[in-house]
């Protein structure tokens, strides 16, 4: 018996290989359609745009002498350039620091809010929108509306004066030493909805086992938060934190349209400099060789990100792997 | 009396002879001379109707309206489409312009101080040929109609004056008390101030900030900033290079300028720093300040009861001067100056050129400045001072501070880079302000950073560029 199904099995064997085949080239015909579009978007606008910043970067162009292709030849001069000018350093300090600041309060609020929300309950939704309206608002229109209400003696402080009852008047957005936190404050106002979308996601795919099996064996929810949920969510985290810092970085709207990069040089970030050099200087070429610094140093943290996502989604896969083989192993 | 002896056959050979001198070329015969205005019209026709686009900001572009409509009946040109485009954030798009030899726009709106660069950069269309076919003269007050000039040629058509002149809070400076107190503490008459020492002095002894009433209304955020300097550094007999472009903002007069720009933080708003016209007019008009230099149209709106608390307290006059140099010198300045440029790359510039010919008219442009809402275009032509329609949205005092100021204004850097050695020095003004930068240290450092702009441009294109800008300058120190 044993041995004709052996036999029965070398049959099947070949024909179930054949098919998998067959499958492994249809799924990968349909990556390549999905992919080709995109290849050729890259392939033909990107890819350009690319090499004429590369272009830009490597020859020194005055707007107001000439056309860009007599340009001359610099070489790497215009990096050395940026690499050693002190405001290009003290802007890329100021953009790490808003982005750090304003990712991590992001990402508390965003989780606080949706480990709120991702039990149902009566008149969920009505606060769902009132959650995500933020992130709906235009950053610029954020901007004006925050400077009517964070003068000496707008709104914000009036209200604060009244509840704490002591005089409460800091200077907002005139103090250069407070200037920044105070837009790292409106980014965290207007983009924490992004990382409570992403984050209660993650929480509702949790499966509900690993959370059944704790409570069955007493664990606190202090515990459970932290030894079951936390760890599960890891993956989702970094999603969150990446995603949201690469946006920071970027922020440009609500800096440019409340300050410009004052008072002084206080909120002067990485896109605000950029810009200042490019459409207000019209140093083009600097503006290029600056974009590609930037560039690299963020394809440098989107590669860091997609390493700690992979080793995540491993060791996830690892312990959850083991765990089913555990779980079949001891049930059989 | 006696009796002529004109023959009857002298007198019809006399008519006769006149008559045909009418028609002979180069005769203009007075009973027919064409206005300006009827001349634009006619030089118009013969470029063929068209409706033209433009960048322009819309608040700018309202009271223009009725004046264009009337072009069009009489020409067929008209305004199609316009890009409504705030006029600071203009250069920057008229520059992305220039660079890609865009004829998106026939015309644009935007600071006069920006011709030298876009001339430079290859944008603009000189005007001077529509001028002349039209019998068109760009008739401003005093030598304004210079800052639409570079190398000796024109390229701009002035819409809106935007000169700086002095505020006063009337009611407090003729208030009795105060002028015991100010004479009890300081030995002087409380009057108008006539130098910036002066302003200062008034400004501490009649602000009261328990009552939101601070000293200064002049502006110190990092866009504004330097404006102001320059009326102080100008009036200190400074100037902003020497004749081998370099950088001369680091002299004594130029400290003095320092000085008197950065100890007005002890008589401005805490909040001044980041302040910019949207948060100060009002607080002009609604009576928060002493005394400032500002742009003329606010007195426009200092004197529309409907927008303004302080209608009829205000007292204008020449902005303050200096006795720095040895001789009592005045600056007020100009910037922006807005005016209708042309891009040389459009299809549609003959048309374009004579609609800003047409709505440059002193005549044609008279509603356009003395609209009392829409109050951006500010008075700048000789018919302007003379308007009763304009007397009226201004004052008359308003009017008369306006042609005095506009006999000593002087331009920021009318150079080509106009952006870069404005937000430089701004950037470290502003600084200094703020206190992240030593007042030391100011002068210095925008020398430095100034003089690396000029050799990223070209020293020689900046050297052949500094006549146009010395022409601007003022050849009177006070006003007549």
């Amino acid at each position: 018996m044993s041995v004709a199904v052996v036999a029965a099995a070398d049959d099947v064997q070949p024909r179930l290989s054949m098919r998998e085949v067959s499958r492994r080239r249809a799924i990968k015909r349909f990556k390549w359609s999905i992919l080709s579009p995109l290849i050729a978007l890259m392939g033909f606008v990107l890819l350009p745009v690319l090499f004429l910043q590369l272009y830009f970067s490597l020859h020194q162009w005055t707007v107001y002498l000439g056309s860009w292709w007599d340009a001359d030849w610099v070489g790497l001069d215009l990096f050395k350039e940026v690499l050693t000018d002190p405001r290009f350093g003290w802007a890329a300090v100021r953009s790490l620091m808003f982005a750090t600041g304003s990712t991590i309060g992001c990402f508390l609020m965003g989780f606080a809010l949706a480990y709120l929300m991702y039990k149902p309950f009566r008149g969920q939704a009505l606060y769902y929108i009132i959650f995500i309206l933020p992130m709906l608002t235009v950053p610029v229109v954020v901007a004006y509306t925050a400077e009517m209400m964070l003068y000496q003696s707008g709104p914000i402080n009036d209200a604060i004066t009244r509840i704490i009852g002591i005089e409460f008047k800091p200077a907002w957005l005139t103090n250069p030493h407070i200037a920044l936190p105070t837009v790292m404050l409106l980014e965290i106002w207007n983009w924490t909805p992004f990382s409570f979308i992403i984050m209660l996601a993650g929480l509702s795919s949790i499966p509900k086992e690993p959370i059944e099996a704790a409570e069955i064996l007493g664990a606190s929810k202090w515990r459970i938060f932290w030894e079951v949920q936390i760890p599960l969510l890891r993956p989702v985290i970094f999603l969150a934190l990446i995603l949201r810092f690469l946006e920071a970085m970027a922020e440009f709207p609500k800096t440019w349209a409340l300050l410009q990069g004052g008072p002084g040089t206080a909120t002067e970030t990485l896109p605000v400099y950029i810009f200042i050099t490019t459409w207000q200087y019209f140093q083009i070429s600097k503006g290029a060789a600056m974009s590609y610094i930037v560039m690299v140093m963020m394809v440098v943290i989107v590669l860091i990100a997609i390493r700690i996502l992979r080793q995540e989604k491993q060791t996830l896969d690892t312990v959850y792997g083991n765990k089913a083989a555990g779980n079949s192993g001891s049930g059989s | 009396m006696t009796k002529s002896k004109i023959s009857r056959r002298t007198f019809v050979e006399g008519g006769v002879g006149l008559t045909v001198a009418n028609f002979l070329p180069g005769t203009t015969p007075l009973a027919f001379a064409a206005s300006m205005e009827e001349s634009t019209i006619a030089a118009a026709k013969t470029a063929g109707a068209a409706d033209v686009t433009g960048m322009i900001w819309s608040p700018y572009l309202v009271p223009m309206q009725p004046v264009i409509a009337d072009f069009k009946k009489a020409t067929g040109i008209g305004i199609g489409g316009v890009q409504d485009i705030s006029i600071f954030d203009a250069p920057q798009r008229a520059m992305a312009e220039a660079l890609s030899r865009s004829p998106q726009f026939d015309f644009i709106h935007i600071d006069s101080n920006m011709i030298p660069s876009l001339a430079s950069a290859g944008y603009l269309e000189p005007l001077d040929e529509y001028m002349k076919k039209a019998n068109f003269k760009i008739e401003a007050v005093a030598d304004y109609a210079n800052f639409m000039t570079y190398k000796g040629q024109t390229y701009g058509i002035p819409t809106d004056g935007n000169v700086h002149i002095q505020y006063v809070r009337k009611d407090l400076i003729e208030n009795s008390d105060n002028k015991k107190r100010f004479a009890d503490k300081h030995g002087k008459e409380l009057k108008f101030p006539e130098t910036w020492e002066d302003e200062f002095r008034i400004q501490q002894a009649l602000m009261d900030p328990a009552k939101d009433l601070y000293g200064s209304g002049s502006l110190r955020n990092r866009a504004n900033g330097p404006t102001w300097w320059y009326m102080m550094f100008y009036s200190a007999g400074g100037f902003t290079f020497d004749d081998d472009m370099n950088a001369t903002l680091n002299t004594p007069a130029g400290q003095y300028a320092l000085e008197i720009y950065l100890q007005e933080k002890k008589v401005a708003h805490p909040e001044s720093a980041g302040w910019g016209t949207p948060q100060m007019i009002p607080r002009i008009a609604q009576g928060h300040v002493v005394t400032c230099q500002y742009w003329d149209g606010t007195a426009k709106l200092n004197e529309n009861p409907a927008k303004s608390k302080t209608t009829g307290n205000w007292l204008y006059g020449l902005v303050p001067g200096s006795d720095f140099s040895g001789k009592r010198i005045h600056r007020s300045i100009s910037s922006p100056l807005a005016a209708i440029l042309i891009n040389k790359y459009s299809p549609r510039k003959a048309q374009a050129a004579y609609l800003a010919l047409w709505l440059g008219s002193g005549k044609n442009s008279i509603p356009i400045v003395s609209d009392p809402v829409n109050t951006f275009n500010d008075a700048w032509a000789k018919e302007h001072m003379k308007s009763e329609a304009v007397q009226k949205a201004y004052s008359p005092a308003g009017i008369k501070a306006i042609e005095a100021n506009f006999q000593v204004v002087a331009p920021p850097t009318y150079l080509t880079g106009f952006l870069e050695f404005q937000d430089t020095l701004g950037k470290n003004l502003s600084e200094a302000y703020v206190g992240q930068l030593p007042a030391k240290d100011v002068l210095k450092k925008t020398d430095e950073e100034w003089n690396a702009i000029v050799g990223r441009i070209g020293r020689t294109k900046l050297k052949a560029d500094l006549a146009s800008y010395k022409a601007v300058m003022p050849k009177r120190n006070v006003p007549v």
